[in-house]
């Protein structure tokens, strides 16, 4: 009889195993292993759906807390609730294919916060998202994102000063689809309100259409 | 250069023995080694006198930014092999969780890769977290050496779910695979453990060559030496040869990739 199959389930076994010796490249998941749904339409190196976009409401972002401090090294900050309904950060119309929604939501960043180079990881690390075309920026965000996450508690937001006047601000959402990591250059560090915010706004974009 | 770690969820397994060995065979072919014990309770530097063993070593890198890596550096009396400590200070003064050391980690093998050497072996913790985790998530590859016995071999669950969490850090991560260590053939337990990893893991998951439970290692190892240097080991230096053979071939195709990678 074999000594270790009673112990252990093979077949978890050998696909665990078999995505550790894949190739680096071919480690990226699918989009069915993803758990996205029919609407998802693409990574972002595909040519962005021509459809009509919808255009996403500005939000009235809560008034700045006491900025927390800033320096060179990563600093965990636990964000506040606001006070704001979801429909209030983004349009409650932001519906559509999930990259549409995902570039609605990088435009609210962009106009709310003075955000750049926004990107999105999904739990594996792989890009699902990006216009900083940075992949140093995704290697910190993951590395950011790991090392804030305490034993029994989800990730928290990590910001660290990337340059004189930016900031990149890393950001974990738990979503249906599992853990989020948002990344964005910002000119300063949000305050808590704001990553909450930004917090609800992505879990609403990447929440599937009801 | 390539650093590789040599790391395993469970303690107890040969880590050590396998990265003297190793990183001697690798020496011995003329690549320049430098074998880093990156276990607070391992024995890398066993072999060497009371005064190197009061030098500085990797654990106090990673707490001290003001010490530079030459003081570090232990020359052997091969000229390709050196070492590093683990030091004076312990994984409980580095303290802090997984990523609190990343940064020091990935300075520390940039200037072994600086100082030209063409390999760096690092023997690390058991476990797959903290520094280790660190470690893992710096290196560009990782091998694993697995004891061939039947409960052992039940942990291989959580180490694959361990690097697969790793990889999301380090997603060029390299995995060399999983060394059958302590195989005893004139046992059934021991062979039957060895086969049924192999039939579970994919074929280029585990290598050909198999360390075998020998007292050659146990004496070797209790020294801190490699076995290739006591008077009769010269046959089991073999073995390891021939593992420096395998993981040679799995890092060729690799090649381009690793070369100098912007740690």
């Amino acid at each position: 009889m074999n000594p270790i199959y009673p112990w252990l389930d093979p077949i978890e076994v050998r696909r665990l195993a078999e995505r550790l010796m894949m190739p680096a490249k071919a480690s990226e998941i699918s989009v069915k292993e993803a758990g996205f749904d029919e609407a998802f339409v693409g990574y972002a190196s595909s040519p962005p759906p021509s459809g009509p976009a919808t255009q996403a409401t500005p939000a009235p972002v809560a008034a700045p807390a006491p900025e927390p401090t800033r320096g060179s090294a990563p600093v965990a900050t636990h964000p506040e609730p606001v006070q704001q309904p979801v429909s209030e950060t983004i349009s409650a119309t932001a519906r559509g294919p999930f990259l549409d929604r995902i570039q609605q939501f990088r435009d609210w960043m962009h106009h709310n916060f003075s955000a750049s180079g926004v990107f999105l990881l999904d739990r594996e690390g792989s890009v699902i998202f990006d216009e900083s075309d940075h992949g140093r920026l995704h290697f910190l965000a993951r590395s950011l994102a790991q090392a804030s996450r305490r034993q029994g508690s989800s990730a928290t937001n990590v910001h660290v000063k990337i340059g004189a006047s930016a900031t990149l601000e890393v950001i974990p959402v738990e979503t249906p689809y599992g853990c989020l990591v948002l990344g964005a250059v910002v000119p300063d560090a949000l305050p808590p309100a704001a990553v909450t915010a930004v917090m609800r706004a992505l879990l609403q974009v990447s929440s599937p259409q009801a | 250069m390539i650093s590789i770690a040599v790391s395993s969820q469970k303690g107890g397994v040969g880590k050590t023995t396998v990265s003297i060995n190793l990183a001697h065979a690798f020496a011995r072919a003329g690549v320049r080694t430098l074998l880093v014990d990156g276990d607070p309770q391992g024995s890398v530097g066993l072999s060497l006198t009371r005064q190197s063993r009061l030098l500085a070593g990797f654990y106090d890198y990673l707490t001290d930014p003001g010490i530079p890596l030459d003081r570090l550096i232990v020359p052997t009396r091969l000229e390709t092999f050196s070492l590093v400590t683990s030091g004076q200070a312990s994984d409980y003064e580095a303290g802090g969780g997984m990523g609190a050391h990343l940064a020091r980690v990935r300075a520390f093998l940039r200037s072994v890769s600086a100082r030209g050497f063409d390999l760096c072996l690092i023997d690390t913790a058991a476990g797959l977290f903290g520094v280790t985790g660190d470690v893992i998530a710096s290196s560009d590859a990782i091998m694993i050496p697995q004891q061939a016995e039947p409960l052992g071999i039940r942990s291989v669950p959580k180490l694959l779910e361990g690097l697969n969490r790793l990889r999301v850090m380090n997603p060029q991560l390299s995995v060399l695979g999983v060394c059958l260590t302590m195989v005893q053939n004139d046992l059934a337990e021991s062979v039957e453990a060895a086969d049924a990893l192999r039939e579970l893991l994919p074929q280029n998951m585990v290598f050909q060559t198999q360390i075998p439970r020998d007292s050659l290692f146990v004496r070797a190892s209790a020294r801190g030496l490699p076995v290739g240097v006591l008077e009769d080991g010269a046959g089991a230096q073999v073995v390891f040869d021939s593992l420096r053979g395998e993981i040679e071939a799995k890092l060729e195709p690799n090649d381009g990739k690793n070369a100098d990678r912007g740690q």
